[in-house]
């Protein structure tokens, strides 16, 4: 099992460890947090792309990847989400446990290094990133948010937020609009820049064998003493007006239905955990109400599944459907709801469901990147209980808790993408 | 099924095996001995058989839309004349249509037996545990020979270029190097002194990734990877690109400049390194561990003689690999284009 360690750098900079010897990689990762802002998000989103393609100590692209290759294939890279309205952009950097260093190398020193060169001494020259980094990366961004459209379902899934939520900070994508990237100038990225290090809230977390002290110290120096300032909130809206109906058309053998719904937005670890096993009961597994109703009964769709998004208070039902079905697919998944939220839930729902959650909270132990998930997302919802905690409140959660959450469901959109 | 015990239970089929899987953080045995009935004990009946049917349709359609999976399939379908590569592993609407329960019984009886399975299982459990549970519930099985036999396949491609049409907002290209193929899965000696080519040719840090990010052919999604299985191999690279052609042209030209000129030792040795890491790091996933131990038992081989061959492999295995490898004259192109490019 591992051991959790918590240290506070200075305002709005803080440090977590979990270490566990069983990995055979270890992590490190930074997590940058600003409020989601029309403004800035593509600067952001094309500044963690740009910082990640060479620093001053590696100047260029491929002198970059080759020292990530000898360093027995370590790996960095950029991501950029939502959480609430907040938006989050992670630079991870991995490599192999010194413990498999064929040559003595400490690897956890050298890409401890390699991240704080990139957080903090990029590729600058007179306030301008190499001009050759930023053109291909703003392509590449660009590229990646064109592909989004590739894919149908995720695609139905972003259209159905960006609808749902069109008059909150939530509806703008974590890249920024195609619009606003392609008019990013030098100038902007270098004060996303610099802006980040000023008033961003840090979540610095190392995951591994290796020990935390240098790594702390080194980033200790950086932020140590700065004046720091950090803003964000996110609203949550539970009332509805009447349901806001999309229907687009597209060539496409199956069709795709996603229904949006608000929901509770926890308060408390234990009425998370409820919504999220309210979630599951309805459509999270091939036990749940939806699987075996509108898909094996009925036979309605190809799959039909439900998620909620807790920090944001909605929850969103998506399905792949025969045109002529949709309809009818619509009405199969409103009349699973009701039934839930007149009570009619068995016990072996609930306890599939529990057993469901909890084999996901506790297979969160086995892998890095997961804890770094759970670590990050308990560390900004102000909910940080461990795995195994976890998973027994989730096995204490009773059937009316659960029905009292269901009922807090409200439709508020429907999107649906039709093939011709 | 597993639904009592927590697990999570899947299945699949790629073009050379089928699996029956779980996962879980507790009930293991019980879990265990829930899967080895299941396999079994088959159950068809012309009702079972009509709503997998129906399922199985709806799955094949959404394939049908998806870029990703056609862009590879045409690939297949453009190289190999005859090989079952070339078939789409779900089938399609027709054929399932046919499907009875005397054909799934058939089925089952040629490849679901004994001698033709492989149980895998990587986690924090006793093997005498297993090994108890096994010999408790495994039934005597009398061997079964199966035995596939493949078609004859020309050395060449059926068709250089195919192309089609679906939504999609930035083209995807499939480029296939076709190799000549015996009716033998690949050694793993053959398969490392690839991947440290491919790495050392194709991966972030070569010249040829970097000139085609330069001429701005190509993005991060760009890769190259080793198709090979019983009467096909062949060397691809994939990627989404506003020109396809011209990226398949600026691949052609490295593999004549790799042909005329060969990898240098330093790359050489870093792509070795590279490779080392990958291969120790891809421990720390149980389900890829799992299925690792898979593939090479059907080799005959363990997951530290991957280790060895690595450690033992030398500048010139992979200059020699290199010479049955990447002929630029038998490609094929795949491409995926926008409705209205």
């Amino acid at each position: 099992m591992y051991e959790f360690t918590k240290k506070t750098i200075c305002d709005g900079v803080s440090f977590g460890n979990i270490k566990d010897d069983r990995f055979k990689r270890g992590r490190i990762n930074a997590t940058l947090v600003m409020p989601l802002d029309r403004k800035t998000a593509a600067a952001n989103a094309l500044l963690s792309c740009v910082l990640t393609r060479s620093c001053k100590k590696y100047p260029d692209f491929t002198s970059l990847n080759r020292k990530l290759d000898e360093l027995y294939g370590a790996a960095l890279y950029p991501s950029v989400n939502r959480f609430g309205d907040l938006q989050t952009v992670t630079i991870s950097v991995s490599g192999l446990d010194d413990r498999y260093s064929l040559d003595g190398k400490s690897i956890s020193s050298e890409i401890t290094e390699l991240l704080c060169s990139i957080l903090f001494e990029p590729n600058i020259t007179d306030g301008h990133f190499l001009e050759e980094d930023f053109e291909q990366e703003k392509r590449q961004l660009l590229e990646n948010i064109d592909a989004e459209f590739n894919d149908k379902r995720a695609y139905a899934i972003n259209r159905c937020i960006e609808i749902m939520c069109r008059d909150e900070l939530f509806s703008i994508s974590r890249f920024g609009s195609r619009e606003e990237v392609a008019a990013l100038t030098q100038e902007q990225i270098y004060k996303a820049w610099k802006n980040m290090l000023d008033s961003a809230r840090v979540e610095l977390c190392m995951l591994g064998s290796a020990p935390y002290e240098k790594t702390l110290a080194g980033f200790r120096k950086y932020f140590d003493g700065k004046p720091r300032k950090i803003t964000g909130s996110t609203k949550v809206i539970s009332e509805v007006g009447e349901v806001k109906r999309i229907v687009e058309t597209e060539e496409i053998v199956q069709s795709k239905l996603v229904m949006g719904f608000r929901c509770a937005c926890p308060k408390t670890i234990r009425e998370r955990i409820a919504n999220s096993l309210m979630s599951i009961i309805l459509g999270g597994t091939p036990t749940s109400k939806l699987f075996q109703n509108v898909r094996e009964k009925q036979s309605l769709c190809y799959y039909c599944a439900s998620r909620v998004d807790n920090n944001k208070g909605i929850m969103l039902i998506d399905s792949g459907v025969e045109t002529d079905h949709i309809e009818k697919a619509e009405n199969a998944i409103m009349e699973q709801i009701n039934a839930f939220v007149h009570g009619n839930v068995t016990d072996e729902e609930l306890n599939s469901a529990k057993k469901a959650l909890k084999n996901v909270i506790i297979s969160t132990l086995d892998n890095l990147i997961a804890m770094h998930g759970w670590y990050i997302s308990g560390t900004l919802s102000t909910f940080l209980a461990s795995p195994v905690e976890e998973a027994d409140i989730a096995d204490s959660i009773t059937k009316d808790e659960v029905i009292e959450l269901a009922k807090k469901i409200k439709l508020d959109t429907v999107f649906s993408l039709i093939g011709n | 099924m597993h639904a009592k015990t927590g697990a999570m239970a899947n299945a699949y089929t790629s073009f050379e095996k089928t699996c029956y899987l779980f996962s879980c953080t507790e009930n293991f045995k019980e879990s265990l001995e829930i899967l080895l009935d299941l396999i079994q004990s088959p159950y068809f009946t012309p009702e079972t058989v009509a709503k997998e049917q129906g399922i199985i349709s709806q799955e094949i359609k959404m394939y049908d839309d998806s870029a990703d999976w056609r862009v590879m399939m045409n690939l297949y379908q453009a190289m190999y004349h005859n090989n079952p590569i070339n078939r789409d592993i779900a089938g399609d609407v027709e054929s399932i249509a046919k499907i009875t329960p005397e054909i799934l019984y058939e089925c089952y009886h040629a490849y679901y037996n004994l001698h033709n399975m492989v149980l895998s299982i990587a986690g924090n459990v006793s093997p005498y545990d297993v090994l108890e549970i096994a010999d408790r519930k495994l039934k005597d099985s009398p061997p079964v020979e199966t035995r596939s036999i493949f078609p004859d396949e020309p050395y060449e491609v059926k068709e250089k270029y195919v192309e089609q049409k679906l939504p999609v907002a930035v083209p995807t290209f499939y480029l296939g190097f076709k190799e000549k193929a015996s009716d033998e899965m690949p050694t793993l000696k053959e398969l490392v002194c690839t991947d440290i080519l491919l790495e050392a040719f194709a991966g972030d840090g070569s010249e040829l990734y970097r000139e085609m990010l330069d001429q701005k052919l190509i993005n991060s999604t760009f890769g190259a990877d080793y198709l090979a299985g019983r009467g096909y191999r062949a060397v691809m690279f994939e990627g989404e690109t506003h020109s396809p052609s011209e990226a398949a042209n600026a691949i052609c030209a490295g593999v004549r400049k790799l042909k005329e000129k060969g990898i240098s030792r330093e790359d050489f040795e870093i792509a070795r390194r590279s490779l080392y890491g990958r291969l120790i790091s891809g421990l720390d996933s149980l389900s890829s561990t799992a299925n690792q131990l898979i593939d090479l038992e059907f080799v005959g081989k363990t997951l530290f003689d991957q280790v060895e061959v690595i450690a033992n492999i030398t500048f010139e295995d992979v200059c020699e690999r290199l010479k049955d490898q990447l002929d630029p004259e038998n490609i094929s192109l795949s491409v995926i284009r926008g409705i209205d490019d």
